[in-house]
């Protein structure tokens, strides 16, 4: 009896499934089911990768070339950007630089990282049929869209992109006549505003869909370790963009309306800017790694055929990361002349964070200890995340140090510093991620073969581009100086810096390879089946692609995430929607 | 066995009420998170003017403050008549649609209030550019509230219609239960504003 029930409930589900087709719009434009998104996502930020990209390549060309015209298309830029010979001009960089960070961050990293795998994966991996409120999870991607676009148009104003760095201090940024772009500084703000009210719909979304439609015997603990980690960045998302919206207000109206809140001569406080900032700023940062921790984690766990080690550890420390996140931002302002006693307090909380983030790697390590590994492309990525997030989190240490950090301060071991974190990490792990659930979000398998060949093209160049920005930085090179051929005591580093620009065209170019690799596996690859990985959640359960509604029949789950080799089974792995063998030891009850 | 069965079938096909609910209060959260860097920044600017922080006149006088006082008193009392009007149109009883419309009534008030107000000051040559770092606070803070008073009244009008059009049942109610504590939030919110521009 209860049979039939829960029968006749599928089959009109998988009715409703087969029988409501979707019109050409609602299928691709405008559609609400949440793998379409994710891949809407993936597209635009596709899209926003390679024009960031470029941007660093301009970034680079300048710094171990400059005042040479742009080869080809010198002369076709435009006057704010280059001169009439076709040489990037001081502007234009400080342009460059701006935009190049601006897009990572913004239109980049987090919609790679929350909008594509949050959408993709939440809903598949709790047992939902999709998002809990499909409608704006379409809005917050057309408006991601519309806030990129936004962004990026100021490269037709006459004055160009905006000047002031990414973090847009105040007076600098409060005022067009000393940033020389008031046209792509208050584009900026609104862009960053309308990006903000993206990040927090799909926040809600993703927070609320987790809290409310887990399917049956999916306890919080049972939960994989990417939806975790998506769903604390969401909490964090909430809570900080929208103090990033607040002071994206308050400076457009600086800039536009003539009100004086970043104006010292008007009583107003540019040291406001920073703190409000870097209050949004930092748990940024925590935004930008957890979702590919939580990524990486599953992967690592997937390819050592081990179930993580310490599962609660790894969700414990995500929360102990997350709550951390908004009570160091001061760190970002040592040199601001900040009380000293409030420095050594952030120096203090700062430090605290290695704690977490070394429970994290040392269980990740855990995890690959004695596995049975295979070497495919995304735990290539997923082995080198772990390193280089421990490089990059190690360099974090020294910085946390206040008497360290105001040498080091606004140099290029900052920025080889993040880069590590956010290139050889977070976006390392994205690309091992996509090679992992391409074959689900599209069918067919990316090439093993030029996978690795990208891999191995991309960790060298990384490497190469991004360690000795460390002697770059140490050595006194300033991050955002347009031409550092004009200082003396920098002339030695030339030699360095041109190195560094060629091996940041070789990372540029063995990217190509990865986006020939997935537009020709998207319509050439071979077909994939359900569970290529032989991995246990329960996307895997479905047909690659799943079916608009996901789920013919709810699952029920019996287990945890990550039963792989288990003691007294035949199979190695145990998927979530199976009942274990009376005779099987799990690992997480 | 029957009960798993149940348990397979009753599972959240379609988001209720409740996941409504929670949504709106999550996003309620953020909203805090706005007005707090805003009414941060507020109390930095403040704390730094000192003597340069300079109440306009327009603002000083006794009628202004009697007149924000009885918006003020509007839109709290709008709050009260919204709470019963929710419990009536979601139970079908009687008046709820009447409350209703005297909640945008009142919140229309209040909007009107304030688009006076900012009228007035612009007459005597108080604006976000001439007004100094008070000005600032001022118009930004309110503007932002204004703004989601504004929506909430958009909000509780497709409300209205809702009700006129007999989509709000005692099992479909989330927009009118979303509107409500949107409304209660922004009303809260000005009780802080009120307190912080006009009286200290």
């Amino acid at each position: 009896m209860s049979q039939t029930i829960a029968h006749s409930g599928a089959e009109a589900h998988a009715e409703t499934v087969h029988h409501h087709e979707l019109s050409f719009f609602h299928k691709y434009i405008w559609s609400e089911d949440h793998k379409t998104i994710a891949i809407q996502y993936l597209f635009a930020s596709f899209f926003f990768l390679i024009i960031g990209g470029l941007l660093a390549m301009g970034v680079r060309y300048q710094l171990a070339f400059s005042g040479a015209p742009i080869p080809l298309i010198g002369t076709l830029l435009p006057k704010w950007l280059v001169t009439d010979a076709g040489a990037i001009q001081p502007q234009g960089y400080n342009g460059l630089v701006t935009m190049h960070a601006t897009v990572m961050v913004f239109l980049v990293m987090m919609p790679l990282l929350v909008g594509v795998f949050g959408n993709f994966l939440i809903p598949l991996k709790i047992g939902a049929p999709d998002m809990a409120f499909p409608f704006f999870n379409a809005l917050s991607f057309w408006l991601f869209l519309v806030s990129g676009i936004i962004l990026l148009s100021s490269y037709f104003a006459p004055t160009g992109f905006p000047a002031a760095g990414w973090t847009a201090y105040a007076p600098l940024s409060a005022n067009g006549a000393y940033n020389g772009s008031q046209a792509g500084q208050s584009l900026w703000c609104i862009g960053l505003f309308l990006n903000g009210l993206a990040s927090i719909a799909g926040a809600v979304n993703y927070i609320t869909t987790v809290i409310n439609m887990r399917a049956p015997g999916m306890k919080m603990f049972r939960l994989p370790l990417p939806v975790w980690a998506i769903f604390i960045t969401s909490i964090l998302l909430l809570l900080a963009v929208p103090v990033l919206s607040a002071a994206a207000a308050m400076l457009f109206f600086d800039l536009n309306f003539g009100t004086s809140f970043f104006e010292a001569s008007h009583y107003g406080q540019p040291l406001l800017w920073q703190h409000l900032f870097w209050f949004f700023g930092h748990p940024e940062v925590y935004i930008l790694v957890l979702p590919a921790m939580g990524l990486v984690s599953e992967m690592l766990a997937v390819f050592s055929r081990k179930p993580i080690f310490g599962y609660k550890a790894m969700v414990y420390a995500m929360v102990a990361i997350g709550f951390l996140g908004f009570i160091v931002w001061g760190h970002h302002m040592f040199v601001s002349g900040m009380n000293l006693m409030l420095s050594s307090t952030f120096s203090l909380s700062t430090m605290v964070i290695a704690v977490p983030s070394a429970i994290k790697t040392f269980n990740w390590l855990g995890t690959v200890w004695g596995g049975s590994i295979r070497f495919t492309t995304p735990m290539c990525f997923a082995l080198a995340f772990v390193s280089m997030f421990v490089i990059g989190g190690l360099s974090g240490i020294y910085m946390a140090s206040t008497p360290v950090d105001l040498f080091i301060h606004h140099t290029y071991f900052i920025v080889a510093h993040f880069h590590y974190v956010i290139f050889g990490g977070s976006l390392f792990g994205v690309f091992g991620a996509i090679y992992f659930w391409f074959p689900k979000m599209f069918g067919r398998m990316m090439n093993e073969f030029w996978g690795k060949v990208h891999f191995v093209l991309s960790f060298m160049f990384f490497n190469l581009t991004f360690f000795p920005m460390h002697n770059l930085g140490l050595n006194g090179m300033p991050r955002r100086i347009a031409d550092p051929g004009l200082y003396d005591f920098l002339k030695s580093q030339q030699p360095l810096q041109i190195f560094v620009s060629l091996s940041a065209f070789g990372l540029g170019l063995s990217t190509l390879i990865f986006f020939v690799n997935f537009f020709y596996s998207m319509f050439k690859g071979p077909k994939a089946p359900r569970n290529p990985w032989n991995s246990t959640t329960l996307e895997w359960t479905l047909p690659s692609p799943p079916g608009h509604g996901n789920f013919p029949v709810t699952p029920t789950v019996y287990n945890g995430p990550y039963e792989y080799s288990v003691p007294g089974m035949d199979q190695d792995f145990l998927p979530q929607n199976q009942p274990a063998p009376k005779t099987a030891r799990l690992a997480v009850h | 066995m029957s009960a798993s069965a149940i348990a397979i079938d009753s599972a959240p096909h379609k988001v209720g009420p409740n996941v409504v609910r929670f949504g709106m209060l999550t996003f309620l959260a953020s909203e805090a998170m706005l007005f707090s860097g805003l009414i941060c920044g507020y109390m930095v600017l403040r704390a730094g003017a000192g003597s340069a922080w300079q109440m306009p006149e327009g603002l000083k006088g006794g009628f202004v403050l009697i007149k924000t006082i009885a918006a003020t008193a509007c839109l709290l009392a709008s709050s009260f008549t919204l709470h019963f009007s929710e419990s009536r149109l979601i139970n079908g009883t009687r008046h709820g649609k009447l409350l209703l419309i005297i909640t945008i009534l009142l919140g229309t008030l209040f909007l009107s209030n304030q688009a006076d107000e900012w009228r007035n000051l612009f007459h005597e040559g108080f604006w976000f550019n001439t007004a100094g770092i008070m000005g600032s606070c001022f118009f930004v803070l309110t503007g932002f509230h204004g703004c989601h008073v504004a929506i909430g009244v958009l909000l509780l009008i497709i409300s209205l219609i809702r009700a006129f059009t007999g989509k709000i049942t005692p099992h479909k109610h989330g927009f009118l239960e979303c509107t409500g504590l949107y409304w209660h939030f922004v009303d809260v919110v000005w009780v802080f504003l009120f307190t912080i521009l006009y009286i200290l």
